[in-house]
């Protein structure tokens, strides 16, 4: 059994140094409404939404495998928490002058052969993602009202596993069940993965 | 009744261990091929499944993580489709391939995202194992660990007149080694990070194969950051190498161990004719107590240049021994090819490169050569066409390095100055070779064809992270017996017909012996979606991938290297 407990040992060590190392947090920091196109031919922005008490941000797009993944999960989330004022937004913020499959008619044909039924919102001057410091498609975040203001209380991954959604530790919902029962977020922050977004300068 | 339970123990225990096995191989991937005349290959981010739960950030080449195998032909004329969707620029270099400096996938030869690269060339090298990776200044390190790459089989009628294994994926065997380290998302550590943890052969971690009862061959590539592997068998049995970096040796050397540094490769005969069916073995890495200088020869397990593989003998391919195929191959050819090598003598001009800079310390300057770093707009060195030159990389610094030129094989002509120091396993064409710490290295080569005063080719440290940090030179090689007066190519000299153009656009020069040296197509954004090197230009440009709009084209021509842009509309 030694050896077994050392591993732990270590293993936590480890776990805790990298929790340590990691900077530039987000968590805490409050983030500007946006008013951006939606492929329902809309507009939307947070104000739309005037008994939302948070919002799932997503950061995805169109051509990344991985993000690619998570389009049937984005559905679940947004109908289970919906209902309860907490509404799933996905923001393409990949730069469309450089990535032509990240168009905005690129966008509404996978919104709709792909029936979402989340906003899937167009940034095309790359603002919202700047504002939020998205990183990789897809990079989760949750919102929250406080004060009149809207608090980044969860930045990170959706959950632990993109292929095998039935074997995954969703982080992204944890944070908003623990947010709609008054809890703080228990793990606030995970990192995130995927293509990276590059930002025009 | 207890014999039974004994019995019936030893059998459960038997259980645990085939499951254990079972569940601790797999199959090692054997990479797609591609072979022909024209190759499309795609470069994109994705991802794999390479430990269990959260799949791991790669880069695939038409693929999740190392891209085809290229089976191409010597005398072909062939074509490459490249196209790069990825997040970021990059560059595809064909390792050891002799062509133009344009056609070459250097840090020069930047491919945006989005963009369609169409690089050309008649394949000149003789029968070997070369390989394709990224080769963006800084960014190598990136784009070689998320898994961009692909290895080359070039065929030629010498090699397929020897009695060799070369049935793809049965008795001739590709086996890339790298390792990497993971976070505790399952992402690869990339910054920081000379050695990984964790072996990967052909993507496939604990790889097995198995291998027909015969002579097989095994195609073996490092493309670690830095790691070095003393490769030999479990039961230290003899192999022969029959191939170096650039071809068949003369005839097969038997050794019981081959260094392999980072870009080298080596082929290999290995007899399992006298193995039992069912039995099994390892090719091992017995990287154990190799002299200091040796990379991955550190003691340390953990931190930038420390591993888990550091300094222990690791297995890198367990080997089950199979039924021999319908056509084995079951003797070792005692000679095969008749290589015609230069030698020291016949150079005509000697060049010193000095290993320099790498000691830590308040100003460190990384390692470089001769004490400069490389700078994209400087020409390190110039080379007459058709030269025979004799180079000699000295280390009198503190650790081991590779040193690799593109353009040509080499070879290697003395190690501290003595011709017998030489390996006979390093005796044929290279383009990477060892430079261990405290050793000067010598080779010769012929820079044949392909002069260009203006596109320099690379010569450079092969360990990624030695390279980004600027260990890398730049060469041209010029020919001086060519004289041309010099006059401004401009709008007038050529045509771009039809306009509008649907699925093919023509250029007609009024002059007949201009030529296209380059052909950038951009839209009217200025976007870049189509760089053409060398462009062949009789059967048109083919635009039926573009949409309806207006483009421009920009050529530059061979001989005055001036650039003009021309209008055209796609309908
Ligand atoms: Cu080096």
């Amino acid at each position: 059994m030694k050896p077994v407990r050392y591993f732990i040992l270590i293993f936590s060590l480890f776990a805790t140094l990298s929790f340590v190392a990691r900077k530039n947090t987000h968590i805490g920091r409050a983030v500007n409404d946006f008013q951006l196109r939606n492929t329902n031919g809309t507009s939307t922005s947070l104000a739309s939404y005037p008994n939302a008490k948070g919002f799932m941000i997503v950061f995805t797009c169109n051509h990344c495998p991985f993000a690619k993944l998570y389009t049937e999960r984005f559905n679940q989330l947004n109908e289970k928490y919906s209902k309860l004022n907490v509404p799933l937004l996905a923001i393409n913020s990949m730069d469309t002058f450089v990535y032509e499959e990240e168009t905005f008619k690129l966008m509404c044909d996978k919104a709709n052969s792909e029936q979402y039924l989340f906003p899937y919102l167009y940034d095309n001057m790359q603002t919202v993602g700047k504002d939020f410091h998205a990183e990789h498609t897809p990079h989760a975040f949750v919102i929250w009202k406080e004060a009149g203001k809207w608090i980044i209380r969860y930045s990170g991954a959706i959950d632990d596993n993109g292929e095998h959604p039935e074997l995954a530790k969703p982080m992204m919902a944890n944070a908003v069940d623990d947010l709609l029962a008054n809890r703080l977020v228990q793990v606030p922050e995970t990192a995130s993965f995927g293509c990276a977004i590059f930002y025009r300068k | 009744m207890r014999h039974f339970k004994v019995t019936s123990l030893i059998f459960i225990c038997l259980l645990l261990v085939a499951n254990i096995h079972a569940q601790t191989y797999q199959a090692l991937r054997i990479p797609d091929t591609l072979s022909g005349t024209t190759f499309n290959l795609v470069m994109k981010d994705t991802f794999k499944q390479i430990l269990t739960g959260q799949q791991t950030i790669t880069g695939g080449i038409n693929g999740d993580f190392w891209g085809p195998t290229l089976i191409v032909n010597k005398g072909d004329l062939i074509h490459m489709n490249v196209r790069n969707k990825m997040n970021d620029t990059t560059t595809l270099h064909w390792h050891g391939m002799h062509l133009p400096a344009v056609m070459d996938g250097g840090p020069h030869q930047t491919i945006p995202p989005g963009v369609l690269w169409q690089p050309f060339w008649t394949v000149t090298n003789n029968a070997s194992t070369l390989w394709y990776h990224p080769h963006l200044h800084e960014m190598t390190v990136e784009h070689l660990m998320k898994g961009l790459g692909g290895l080359i089989i070039v065929r030629d009628t010498d090699e397929a007149k020897l009695a060799l294994p070369r049935t793809y994926g049965v008795d001739d065997i590709p086996v890339i080694l790298t390792s990497r380290r993971y976070d505790a998302n399952n992402q690869f550590v990339v910054q920081n990070v000379s050695y990984g943890d964790y072996m990967l052969t052909n993507g496939t971690p604990n790889a097995a194969v198995s291998l027909p009862k015969q002579f097989v061959r095994l195609r073996i590539l490092n493309v670690e950051i830095e790691r070095g592997y003393d490769l030999g068998f479990s039961d230290n049995r003899t192999f022969y190498v029959i191939g170096n970096d650039g071809g068949l040796l003369n005839a097969p050397v038997p050794v019981t161990r081959v260094k392999l540094l980072v870009g080298e490769r080596v082929e290999i005969l290995v007899n399992l004719s006298n193995d039992a069916i069912g039995s099994s073995f390892d090719l091992k890495a017995y990287n154990s107590n190799q002299a200091f200088g040796f990379p991955g020869g550190e003691p340390n397990t953990s931190g930038q240049f420390g591993s888990l593989l550091n300094n222990i003998d690791f297995p890198v391919l367990h080997i089950n021994v199979a039924a021999s195929t319908a056509n084995p191959i079951t003797a070792l050819p005692s000679i095969l090819i008749n290589n015609t090598y230069w030698t020291a003598a016949n150079a005509t001009v000697t060049r010193n490169i000095a290993i320099t800079n790498g000691q830590p310390g308040p100003a460190s300057v990384p390692f470089n050569f001769d004490n400069v770093s490389f700078a994209i707009n400087t020409i390190n060195k110039t080379v007459q066409k058709d030269a025979i030159e004799k180079w000699t990389v000295t280390n009198n610094n503190v650790f081991g390095h590779t040193f690799h030129i593109h353009d040509v094989e080499f070879k290697i002509v003395a190690r501290n100055g003595n011709a017998s120091s030489v390996g006979a396993y390093e005796s044929g064409w290279k383009d990477v070779m060892y430079v261990p710490r405290n050793e000067n290295v010598s080779f010769v080569a012929r820079f044949t064809d392909y002069a260009d005063p203006i596109h320099p080719f690379m010569y450079h440290c092969h360990f990624s992270n030695h390279e980004d940090g600027g260990m890398m030179g730049q060469f041209v090689v010029v020919d001086t017996t060519q004289t041309g007066t010099q006059t401004v190519f401009n709008e007038n000299d050529f045509v771009v017909y039809p306009n509008p153009a649907s699925s093919r656009l023509f250029v007609k020069f009024n002059d007949i012996n201009t030529r296209a040296y380059y052909i950038r197509i951009t839209n009217i954004l200025g976007r870049t979606l189509m760089m053409l090197p060398q462009p062949e230009l009789s059967n048109g440009v083919d635009i039926s991938l573009l949409p309806a709009g207006t483009y421009f084209m920009q050529l530059t021509d061979l001989k005055t290297k001036s650039t003009v842009v021309k209008k055209f509309v796609v309908e």
